[in-house]
C-alpha cells in the first residue's frame, strides 16, 4: 500500500488546439503538477498508461476523430478509471449534463480561471487517491481471504453474520473448540484486532467501494 | 399555305397570272400619258424659245422632261416610256418641215441623252436623286446635267451632219446642243423632280405667314428679274445681273430645294423669253452668241445655287434630327453651355423629371436653379476644368425642384455648338433601381446575420479557444515569475505565445466583423481558391460541431474573377451550411461536405459544394433559388433566393442538382475576368 501512494499522479491535458494545450500544460506544471498532453483522443489512448495509472484527465468536448465524451466513456470502463474534467470553449447545456451524468468531477469553459482549474484538478486528484486506495485496500483484503481455507471461509462467513461459536459449531458440525481456533485463524489472516474490524473489511471486500 | 391537294390549283393560277398579267401596270401607262403630253408640250415651248434661225432651241425642255421621267421610274418600264414619247416627238417635230429621217434621228439623241444622264445618275446613288441632299446634287449634276448631254450631243450633231440638215459645222452643232440640253437638264429637270412629289393637301401645312412671305418672295423675284432680263438696256451694268441672286438665295435659305428650283426656272424662261422677243441685255450680238451667253449665265448661276440649297437643307435636317432626338429622348436631356454653365435648351423629360418649366430653365445654370448635384460634383468639374472627356453612366443624385433626391446615371459629351463647347448631358433616373438593390443589400446583409448568427456557437467557441490559452499562459507566467529563480526565457516564450493567440482572436472578430457589415458592392479581383479557403477555415468548427467532415479540392489555376468578397463569402457559406443542414439524419460517419472550384476552359471558374445528405426532392428543384420557396422546416426561404441575386449580379450562374448516388451538388460559375487575365 504504502509503494502504490508514492506514486506521483499525472494531469493528461487532451485537447487538439495546440496553443491552449500548451498553455494549460504550462499552468499545470508551474503549478507543481507533472502533466501529460495529448492532441487527440487517440492518441491518449494509444499511450501507454502502465507505469503510472494515477491523476486525471483534463479533456477538451470538441475534437477532430473521438470526442471527449467518447474518451470519457472508454475510461470508464477501465478497471481502474482516471476521474475526468472537461473544459470546453463553448459548452451546450445537453453536454455538460451528459458529460456529468457520466461521472466527470467538474464542467469547466476556456478561458478558465487558474482557481478553478487548479481547484478542479485537486478535486479529481484527491477523487483518484481515494479511489485508488480504496482499490488498493480492496485487493488487499482479497489477497488475505484466499490464504484462509475452505473451513476458515466458512467460519469467517458465519462469523460475520453475528453468529456465536455454539452456533457456528453446530451449523458446521464440529467442535466449539475447533470453532474458535479456526476464528483465531482467520484474525489472524485477514489481520483484524477485534470482531467489528473484521465484519468492516468483510463489508469492504464484499461491496468493494468506500 | 396552300395544302399539298390545292397545289396544283395554285400553279394553274400563277401561269394563268403570268400570261394575262399586262406588260406594263396601269401606274406604267399613266406615265406614259403623262411623258407623252410633256414630251410634246415641252418641244412646242422649245421651238417657242428657238433663236431664228438657228435650228437649235436655246432651252429645249422635251430631252428634261424625258430625263426626269427616267429618273422617277423603274428601269424595267423605260422602254415603255420612251415608245411614248415617239409619237409626241413626231407630232411635234413634223409640224416644223424637218425632213423625217432627221426627226428620228434626233429622237434617238434625246433618248441617249436621258437615258445615260438617268442611268449613270441611278448607277451613282442608290435611293431617288434628292435635291436637299449635297451627294445626290453633285451625282445629278455630273451624270444628267454634263454627262448625259455631252455624250448624246456627239451623237446629235453627227445625225446632223449624216442628214445634211442645218449650215453649221459639226463642232458648232454639237457645242450649240450641248448647252441647250445642259441648261435644260440643270433647270427644268429638278423642278420637275422636286415638284412631282407635291400633293396640295401640303399646302395646308404651309402656315400664312411662310405663304406671305412665298408670294412676297415670288413678286421680288419677277420683278426684278424682269427689270434685269427684260427691260435692261443691251449693256447693263454688269452689277445688275445680281439682281435676282438675293431672292435666289432668299428662297435657299427659307424655303428649300423645291422652291428655289421653281425660282431658277422663272428666271431662266424670263431670260430667254425677253432675249428671243428682243428685250433685255442679251440681244446684242448674233443669236448664236446671245444663246450662249444666256445659257452661261444661268448655268453657271444654277450649278452653286443647287448645291448650297442641298447643303443647307441637308445641315438643316441633321440639326432638325437633332433636335427631334433631344426633344422625343426618352430619357431627360439639357444642353450646357460650358462657359457658364447656363442652360441653353433642356427636354420635356428634363422639365417632367425636374418639375421645373423650360422657359425657366433656358438661360439659368443648375446652380441658379438649386438642381445641385448633392452628390458627385462631375458636370461642375467638366464645366470648370474644361474637361473634354466624356462622361458615362455615373452615379450622382440631383435635387428636382420640389427638392425630392433622385439618383441618376449621368452621361455628358462635350460638342461644339455655334464655336461654343457646350456639353450635352443626358441623365437616366435610376431611383427605382437604387431602390431595389438597396432592398437587395439589406436583405443580404439580413441574411448574412442569420447566417452568422447560425455560426454563433462556432464562433464563441474558436475566439475562446485564443483567449483561454492567453489566460492560462498569463497565470502559468505569473506562477513562474513567483518562484525563487524564474526561468524568465520560458516566461518570454509565453508571452510570445500570448501575442500571437490575441492576434488569432481578433483575426477572427475582424473577419465575422467584415462578414456583418452593411456594405456596397465592391468588385475587385479575386482568387477563387483564396475565397473558398477563407470560407471553408470560417466554417470547419461548425463542421466539426456537426460532426461533418469537411474536404476540399480547389483547382491548380484558378482565373481571378472580378466580384465582391463578402458577397461570395456569403454564398459559399449558405451553400456549406445548406448542405450541412441536409445532412442532419444522415449518420455522423457518412457526413461528407466537399468544396470544390474548377474551371470551366478559359471562361468561367466553377465553385461547388457537394453534401452526402438528403438531397433535394426533384420536384423541388425547379423553383429552389426563389424567394420564400423553402425546403426546411423552418426556413425563410432567402437564403438561395439571394444567394442567386449575388450571383446574378456577378453575372454568373447558380445550379442545383441530386448527386447520382446520394446527396446534392450545389455550383455556382463566374466569369473569368478578361481585364486581369489580360493585364
Amino acid at each position: 500500500m504504502a509503494s502504490s501512494v508514492s506514486e506521483k499522479p499525472i494531469v493528461h491535458v487532451v485537447d487538439d488546439d495546440d496553443s491552449l494545450r500548451k498553455a494549460v500544460t504550462r499552468l499545470l506544471r508551474a503549478a507543481g503538477y507533472d502533466v501529460r498532453a495529448y492532441a487527440s483522443a487517440g492518441e491518449f489512448a494509444l499511450a501507454s498508461r502502465e507505469n503510472n495509472k494515477r491523476g486525471c484527465v483534463l479533456l477538451d468536448v470538441r475534437m477532430p476523430g473521438p470526442s471527449g465524451l467518447d474518451l470519457q466513456e472508454a475510461l470508464a470502463r477501465e478497471e481502474e478509471p482516471l476521474p475526468v474534467i472537461f473544459l470546453t470553449a463553448h459548452g451546450d447545456v445537453p453536454t455538460t449534463v451528459r458529460a456529468m451524468k457520466a461521472g466527470a468531477v467538474d464542467f469547466l469553459t476556456k478561458p478558465i480561471k487558474r482557481e478553478m482549474l487548479l481547484s478542479a484538478v485537486r478535486t479529481a486528484l484527491a477523487r483518484d487517491l481515494r479511489l485508488h486506495t480504496s482499490h488498493e485496500q480492496r485487493r488487499d483484503l482479497r489477497m488475505r481471504f484466499t490464504k484462509l481455507t475452505q473451513r476458515e471461509r466458512n467460519v469467517f462467513e458465519l462469523v460475520v453474520a453475528g453468529r456465536l461459536n455454539k452456533q457456528i459449531a453446530a451449523e458446521l458440525g464440529m467442535a466449539e473448540r475447533t470453532v474458535k481456533a479456526h476464528r483465531a485463524q482467520v484474525m489472524a489472516k485477514m489481520q483484524a484486532t477485534s470482531l467489528a474490524e473484521l465484519v468492516h473489511l468483510a463489508d469492504k471486500m464484499q461491496y468493494g467501494i468506500v | 399555305m396552300p395544302h399539298e391537294a390545292t397545289d396544283s390549283f395554285w400553279q394553274s393560277r400563277r401561269l394563268e397570272k403570268a400570261i394575262f398579267t399586262p406588260v406594263v401596270e396601269a401606274g406604267a401607262i399613266r406615265a406614259a400619258v403623262l411623258v407623252f403630253a410633256g414630251y410634246y408640250l415641252g418641244a412646242r415651248v422649245g421651238f417657242a424659245l428657238t433663236f431664228q434661225p438657228h435650228p437649235i432651241s436655246v432651252f429645249w425642255p422635251p430631252n428634261s422632261i424625258l430625263l426626269a421621267a427616267l429618273l422617277l421610274t423603274s428601269p424595267r418600264i423605260w422602254w415603255f416610256l420612251l415608245l411614248a414619247a415617239f409619237p409626241a416627238h413626231l407630232i411635234a417635230e413634223l409640224q416644223s418641215q424637218v425632213p423625217p429621217t432627221m426627226v428620228v434621228c434626233w429622237f434617238i439623241s434625246n433618248c441617249s441623252e436621258a437615258v445615260i444622264g438617268a442611268g449613270l445618275t441611278r448607277y451613282l446613288l442608290t435611293g431617288p436623286v434628292r435635291f436637299d441632299n449635297l451627294r445626290s446634287v453633285a451625282a445629278f449634276c455630273l451624270c444628267a446635267g454634263f454627262l448625259g448631254p455631252f455624250l448624246s450631243s456627239f451623237i446629235d450633231a453627227g445625225f446632223v451632219a449624216l442628214n445634211g440638215w442645218g449650215q453649221g459645222s459639226y463642232v458648232e452643232n454639237w457645242r450649240a446642243r450641248f448647252f441647250s440640253n445642259v441648261l435644260s437638264s440643270l433647270t427644268l429637270a429638278p423642278a420637275i423632280l422636286t415638284w412631282f412629289n407635291f400633293r396640295p393637301t401640303q399646302w395646308k401645312r404651309i402656315s400664312s405667314g411662310h405663304a406671305l412671305e412665298g408670294s412676297v418672295l415670288f413678286l421680288g423675284l419677277v420683278i426684278a428679274s424682269t427689270v434685269v432680263l427684260y427691260n435692261a438696256r443691251t449693256n447693263p451694268d454688269p452689277v445688275l445681273f445680281y439682281a435676282p441672286l438675293p431672292f435666289l438665295l432668299w428662297a435657299v435659305f427659307r424655303f428649300g430645294a423645291r422652291a428655289t428650283s421653281a425660282a431658277i426656272l422663272i428666271i431662266t424662261f424670263l431670260a430667254i423669253w425677253s432675249s428671243a422677243h428682243g428685250h433685255g441685255p442679251f440681244t446684242s450680238q448674233s443669236a448664236e452668241i446671245n444663246a450662249r451667253s444666256i445659257q452661261m449665265f444661268l448655268i453657271v448661276m444654277t450649278v452653286p445655287i443647287m448645291l448650297l440649297a442641298a447643303g443647307i437643307q441637308e445641315r438643316r435636317k441633321a440639326e432638325e434630327r437633332f433636335a427631334e432626338a433631344f426633344r422625343s429622348s426618352p430619357d431627360p436631356m439639357s444642353i450646357i453651355r460650358r462657359r457658364d454653365g447656363i442652360l441653353i435648351d433642356v427636354n420635356d423629360h428634363w422639365v417632367n423629371t425636374f418639375g421645373c418649366e423650360r422657359k425657366d430653365a433656358i438661360g439659368r445654370s443648375l446652380l441658379d436653379l438649386n438642381l445641385c448635384l448633392s452628390k458627385g460634383g462631375h458636370v461642375r468639374q467638366m464645366i470648370d476644368r474644361r474637361q473634354s472627356e466624356p462622361i458615362r453612366d455615373l452615379d450622382c443624385e440631383l435635387r428636382t425642384s420640389a427638392g425630392e433626391v433622385r439618383h441618376v446615371s449621368l452621361s455628358a459629351d462635350v460638342v461644339e455648338m455655334g464655336n461654343e463647347p457646350c456639353l450635352v448631358v443626358i441623365i437616366r433616373d435610376i431611383t427605382d433601381r437604387k431602390r431595389a438593390e438597396e432592398m437587395t443589400r439589406d436583405l443580404a446583409h439580413a441574411s448574412r446575420l442569420a447566417t452568422v448568427g447560425e455560426l454563433s456557437a462556432s464562433i464563441a467557441h474558436e475566439i475562446n479557444q485564443p483567449l483561454g490559452a492567453i489566460l492560462s499562459n498569463a497565470d502559468a507566467a505569473e506562477l513562474l515569475l513567483e518562484s525563487e529563480s524564474p526561468p524568465l526565457e520560458e516566461v518570454r516564450k509565453i508571452l510570445g505565445d500570448i501575442r500571437n493567440d490575441d492576434l488569432r482572436a481578433s483575426d477572427i472578430i475582424r473577419h465575422i466583423r467584415l462578414l456583418t457589415r452593411k456594405q456596397v458592392m465592391q468588385m475587385e479581383p479575386l482568387d477563387v481558391n483564396e475565397i473558398s479557403g477563407d470560407v471553408v477555415r470560417l466554417m470547419e468548427p461548425e463542421a466539426r460541431r456537426r460532426n461533418v467532415s469537411l474536404r476540399t479540392k480547389f483547382t491548380a489555376a484558378p482565373g481571378t474573377i472580378l466580384g465582391d468578397r463578402v458577397h461570395l463569402q456569403q454564398v459559399l457559406m449558405n451553400l456549406i451550411l445548406n448542405g450541412m443542414e441536409a445532412m442532419t439524419d444522415t449518420p455522423e460517419s457518412e457526413r461528407n461536405l466537399l468544396v470544390r472550384t474548377a474551371t470551366n476552359g478559359q471562361r468561367t471558374v466553377e465553385i461547388s459544394v457537394t453534401d452526402s445528405g438528403r438531397g433535394i426532392p426533384p420536384e423541388k428543384l425547379p423553383r429552389l433559388f426563389e424567394s420564400f420557396y423553402t425546403t426546411k422546416e423552418n426556413g425563410m426561404g432567402l437564403g438561395l433566393a439571394i444567394v442567386r441575386s449575388i450571383i446574378d449580379s456577378h453575372r454568373g450562374q447558380i445550379f442545383a442538382e441530386n448527386n447520382s448516388d446520394i446527396g446534392a451538388t450545389l455550383r455556382f460559375d463566374l466569369p473569368v475576368s478578361d481585364e486581369v487575365t489580360s493585364s
